[in-house]
């Protein structure tokens, strides 16, 4: 039991950064209804941009982390306007394929300008645990869940109280009742996918920061634990996207602590499998659900 | 002149769903545009509010020209309308409904302003009004989608009026309704006229638009065939023979 428990501390740890993932593609999929897969090969622009910045130029934690923000938003802004903006609005698979595309690019890209494939991130500093009786919190894990907690904060403040959240969440609503209320849907489209990538921008500083270090493969692993938590929680919906990434890095925990890395990795994907079947929508999702007021 | 549709013309392959069509309403007026189904009134609405763009013709508001304006430029130049079937934001409240349609940089601040500095969260004076006008305030914090059907084309009004518009084209606004729902719709209509809106109105209960109507066109398969006063219309014989005598022949796809 003192296991089981301690293994829901670490995934709800984790989840945390999955749950920003999965928020990010859920903005995007409520405002386009469509998947942007070169969403996680953004965030990786991001971290090499801050790993770029770490081992060539200062050690400061404020310019990497902005460093990581801004590779990112560049990086999603070209997405938007190559795969989404470019392309017919009644042509979906056209926007996934070239997302796809695009991740392609933003890989060989980092493969050109970073040779040695592995690069070291700061890290968090020296590793000190939190503890409670049996139980302890490393203190990666409580940064992690602070900085996710804020985010969330902040999402909700901007979706609730500004009239951007206000256009975006009759954006999801509706697409044509927005434009017929003179919502600049293009423009409110492009500011959703800067939100993406802002929370994308932490959520990968956070992640490499834990990790000490960065590899091309961030992109591919970032965009299936985002869409993983996206399907389990549920298409379209904000809560279900916090909760299906929580969900997932409990999973992760207990199946990594009980049958190891290998199993965790097929048991995931049986999940999603068994997601996909019983519960189409996700748990939290219905028909346009991004938000209530 | 308010509205001006200058030979208009949408052909969808080799359908013609409007054919050379001109219209000019006036300020102030309530025009009716009628015609079988499928005879091009739904395109034509689709048309002024840049939804469709014309094979030919042009569309001007107040002498200025629309036709390469994007939908939400034509909505900030005031053209609104309200859908046959409602389109409303089911997930946001009432209030937010109106809020999100009061689309200009001083409606933004007041938004901001509202939603954090003042208690009792959105508030704002045209909305208040707005809600009071069409008999919706004490729902404003109510679900869109949780409204009752008759509430909802209030409220579907009512945003298209938050747009504050010059002109405001309602599509089957008595679909749905019953003969008495239609009396009184026919005196909302006349209100928001009185507020100084000029209404194009597409409707098949003819007792409501031969009732409010100033004047009225009629068309049939995409063409103007008639226009005039609801008198005029009514003893026109073309008319007789588009409503009457081909109604079942020759009858093309309704339109959306």
């Amino acid at each position: 039991m003192v296991d089981f428990i301690q293994n829901t501390l670490d995934g709800i740890a984790l989840g945390s950064a999955y749950a920003l993932l999965a928020l990010g593609f859920t903005l995007i999929f409520g405002v386009m209804g469509r998947l942007n897969i070169a969403y996680g090969p953004c965030i990786m622009i991001g971290v090499f941009a801050g790993a770029g910045v770490y081992s060539d130029l200062t050690q400061s934690i404020v310019m990497i982390f902005v460093a990581t923000l801004a590779g990112t938003i560049l990086a999603s802004a070209y997405v938007e306007r190559v795969s989404f903006a470019a392309i017919r609005a009644d042509a979906a698979l056209a926007s996934m394929v070239s997302t796809f595309a695009v991740w392609m690019q933003l890989e060989e890209i980092v493969a050109h300008l970073f040779p040695a494939r592995t690069y070291a991130f700061k890290e968090l500093g020296h590793l000190s645990l939190i503890e409670a009786g049996p139980f302890f919190l490393r203190q990666e894990s409580l940064f992690m869940l602070l900085v996710t907690l804020a985010v969330l904060l902040g999402l909700a403040l901007v979706l609730g109280r500004s009239h951007f959240g206000l256009e975006l969440r009759a954006l999801t609503d509706s697409r044509r009742a927005a434009i017929i209320s003179g919502i600049n849907v293009r423009r409110i489209i492009f500011l959703t996918f800067l939100l993406a990538a802002m929370i994308g921008g932490v959520a990968g500083f956070m992640i490499a920061m834990s990790d000490g270090q960065v590899t091309p493969k961030f992109g591919l692993w970032a965009t299936m634990k985002g869409l993983v938590a996206m399907v389990i929680g549920g298409l379209a919906s904000l809560r279900g996207a916090v909760l299906g990434g929580m969900l997932l890095g409990i999973i992760e925990a207990q199946a990594q602590w009980y049958f190891g890395a290998s199993v965790r990795e097929i048991l995931v994907y049986a999940i999603l499998f068994a997601a996909l079947i019983l519960l189409p929508r996700g748990i939290l999702g219905g028909p346009h659900t991004v938000w209530r007021s | 002149m308010m509205l001006k549709l200058e030979g208009m013309s949408k052909h969808f392959g080799g359908v013609k769903a409007v054919d050379d069509v001109s219209l000019t309403m006036n300020e102030g007026e309530i025009f009716g545009l009628i015609g079988p189904n499928g005879s091009g009134k739904s395109t034509t609405i689709n048309l002024i509010t840049g939804l469709y763009a014309p094979t030919s013709g042009t569309v001007s508001l107040e002498g200025r020209d629309l036709t390469a304006l994007a939908q939400h430029e034509r909505t900030a130049l005031g053209v609104a309308r309200t859908f046959q079937n409602i389109r409303l934001f089911g997930n946001l409240s009432v209030a937010e409904n109106l809020w999100v349609a009061q689309n200009g940089h001083k409606q933004r601040r007041q938004h901001f302003i509202s939603r954090w500095f003042k208690a009792g969260g959105l508030q704002d004076t045209n909305i208040d009004e707005l809600l009071r006008f069409s008999r919706l305030h004490s729902k404003k914090d109510s679900l869109a989608s949780a409204l009752s059907f008759g509430e909802m084309r209030r409220l579907e009004m009512a945003r298209a009026l938050a747009s504050n518009p010059k002109v405001l084209l309602l599509d089957e606004p008595a679909a749905g309704a019953s003969i008495e729902d239609g009396q009184l719709l026919g005196e909302r209509i006349r209100a928001v006229r009185d507020r100084g809106v000029s209404i194009l109105l597409i409707e098949h209960m003819m007792e409501l638009v031969m009732g409010i109507t100033d004047r009225m066109a009629v068309l049939n398969f995409g063409r103007k065939i008639a226009e005039g006063t609801p008198s005029d219309i009514q003893s026109n014989p073309d008319v007789r023979a588009a409503y009457l005598g081909t109604k079942n022949k020759n009858k093309e796809p309704a339109d959306a």
